[in-house]
């Protein structure tokens, strides 16, 4: 397992584009150990890399698809009350491509 | 230095079903931003997923066409990537067991036919639409959610001839099967491409270039022959390519570039814990396939059954809306050939001239077919007929309504005509004797009085048979 560090959170969040202070990376840090020591312990267990992991607690499968039809969509003003900035019914975002 | 490409193509294809991927939010194109979402779309919290049945049906009938084995249980994963397009954090794809796999098609080269094996198709669901400016980006969620479907090819097509028929055929098999209206150039249809140069002979791959937001045939084709040519010009100086994200620059028909990768992007596949594992029964697969449209191919034999040459069945098909309407025009009872050759002739020539598309040409199938059947049989001429067309062009009367308002009949009575033409041959001696002494060109003299006489209106197959007969009883 890879060990988080202050550089590995750092270079995350640098690709994430925010930054961090040394509390925040401290804290992190901190709760990551124990959080991959919890891990470690699972990985002590015998077998279990042969394991299949499981998604859903029960093995079932279903047969429901959805028949195709449409729905009323939002009232626009509505889908968009959370949006910070509207500008002519769309959200405006920071350019973040080239 | 001898160097041969390596291409293989992704393309996307954006579904016309009624509802998106995995909610009942509508789909469908030109609507104001913002005005197709709903909650699932927005990922608002406490939405679940539901997968779209038709979206399924459509994945099986394209697999089944492309020859490929078809996945009996539906399994989604979250491809999980930070980015403004995609509302939820994650799009849901199938990354592990995509429903369609090991597949082919026959692409007609000019060097023959060749055989395109095709890896995976799989469904997946669109992102929003961004709008960049120079500083900020615009963001319109109607299009996230639109059913997708990618297929991805093995490495086999070797130049851009290739390629670019490739895509043909697939668009050819999505629009016929009515999957996707499969517009290039207004993104219904998305190809990518993947190409690499290497030595001939060699079997070790070069480094992959990829080429994006290819937006019709001829620029696949143009970006990949310069592409080939970009890439030997680096490798016989002795350089490297470099594994790059490159796009087409229709100005200067240039791929420029877009990114260079650096390390590769981990998505962090995992399965999408809000769907559980779809099992679709034998019966559902089979009868996605039985209840199919009919593909190109299959429509093109049933078309020369009908007596239809190459050319024309090759002309029909080439449109699916056009093909659509012969064959609802050909319902009507009409002869198959004569409506073909009306389709091809005059609508044709009128869809040119007004810059419109069949679907908004106002003369219905059922009507042609029912102008078509009076000519076939006889109450109108030929000429006649084009005069309806031309009144029916503007509309859509019922072809018999516009021949009695027009006054329109054609004189097919043999008796009729013949007391006609007997009066006329009475009084024009001199024609006959022009006729009998080898002057061909008098019988049209006749012919011409013959519809003088009838206004127009004489059956002209019929009346030239009665002359003759009449001038060989003289």
């Amino acid at each position: 397992m890879k060990k988080v560090t202050k550089e590995v959170l750092k270079s995350n969040a640098e690709k994430l584009m925010f930054e961090m202070s040394d509390e925040d990376l401290d804290l992190l840090v901190n709760e990551f150990g124990v959080i991959q020591e919890q891990m470690s312990l699972i990985g002590e267990i015998e077998g279990v890399d042969e394991t299949t992991p499981m998604t859903f607690p029960f093995d079932v499968t279903s047969t429901f698809l959805r028949e195709d039809v449409a729905s009323e969509p939002l009232d626009r003003e509505l889908a968009l009350r959370n949006a910070k900035d509207v500008v002519d019914g769309q959200i405006r975002l920071p350019k973040v491509v080239k | 230095m001898e160097f041969e490409a390596i291409i293989g193509l992704e393309i996307h294809v954006e579904m016309k079903t009624k509802s998106k991927m995995f909610s009942s939010g509508p789909v469908s194109f030109g609507e104001d931003p913002n005005t197709r979402v709903n909650p699932v779309d927005m990922a608002f919290p406490g939405t679940m997923p539901t997968v779209n049945k038709q979206a399924v049906i459509n994945a099986i009938r394209v697999s089944n066409a492309l020859h490929m084995d078809i996945d009996d249980t539906v399994i989604f994963e979250r491809k999980n990537y930070f980015y403004s397009d995609l509302p939820k954090g994650y799009q849901i794809t199938q990354q592990f067991r995509p429903i369609g796999s090991n597949g082919y098609l026959t692409i007609e080269t000019s060097n023959g036919p060749k055989k395109i094996e095709i890896e995976r198709l799989h469904m997946e669901e669109d992102t929003c639409k961004q709008l960049h400016s120079w500083d900020f980006s615009l963001l319109d969620y109607n299009r996230a959610g639109i059913p997708l479907i990618e297929i991805v090819s093995r490495p086999d097509m070797r130049n851009g001839e290739e390629a670019a028929k490739y895509v043909e055929k697939i668009r050819s098999i999505v629009t016929f099967l009515d999957v996707s209206d499969g517009k290039m150039e207004e993104g219904s249809l998305r190809c990518d491409v993947n190409i690499s140069l290497r030595e001939v002979g060699a079997t070790k791959f070069g480094t992959k270039v990829e080429i994006k937001n290819l937006n019709s045939l001829n620029n696949i084709q143009k970006a990949i022959d310069f592409e080939i040519s970009r890439q030997s010009i680096i490798l016989e100086f002795g350089g490297q390519i470099e594994q790059e994200t490159r796009r087409f620059d229709e100005g200067s028909k240039e791929t420029v570039l877009m990114r260079v990768k650096t390390d590769a992007v981990d998505y962090k596949y995992f399965t999408e814990s809000n769907i559980a594992p779809i099992k679709l029964s034998k019966e559902f697969i089979e009868d996605a396939i039985k209840t199919s449209p009919e593909l190109a191919e299959t429509k093109l034999e049933r078309y020369k059954s009908f007596g239809l040459n190459d050319y024309d069945s090759n002309l029909l098909i080439a449109d699916h809306d056009i093909s659509n309407y012969y064959d609802q025009g050909v319902k009507s009872g009409c002869s198959p050939k004569l409506l073909a050759n009306w389709i091809i002739g005059d609508v044709q020539s009128v869809l040119n001239r007004d810059c419109i598309s069949i679907k908004e040409f106002k003369i219905t199938p059922e009507n042609l077919g029912k102008l078509v059947l009076l000519i076939e049989s006889n109450k109108v001429s030929n000429k006649q007929g084009r005069d309806i067309f031309a009144e029916m062009v503007n509309t859509n009367e019922d072809p018999e309504a516009v021949m009695n308002k027009l006054g329109i009949s054609q004189v097919s009575d043999e008796d009729e005509l013949r007391k006609v033409i007997i009066e006329i041959l009475d009084v024009n001696e001199q024609s006959i004797i022009d006729y009998k002494n080898g002057k061909g060109r008098a019988i049209g003299f006749i012919v011409g009085q013959v519809m003088k006489k009838t206004q127009g209106k004489a059956n002209p197959a019929l009346a030239n048979k009665i002359i003759l007969e009449e001038i060989g009883r003289r």
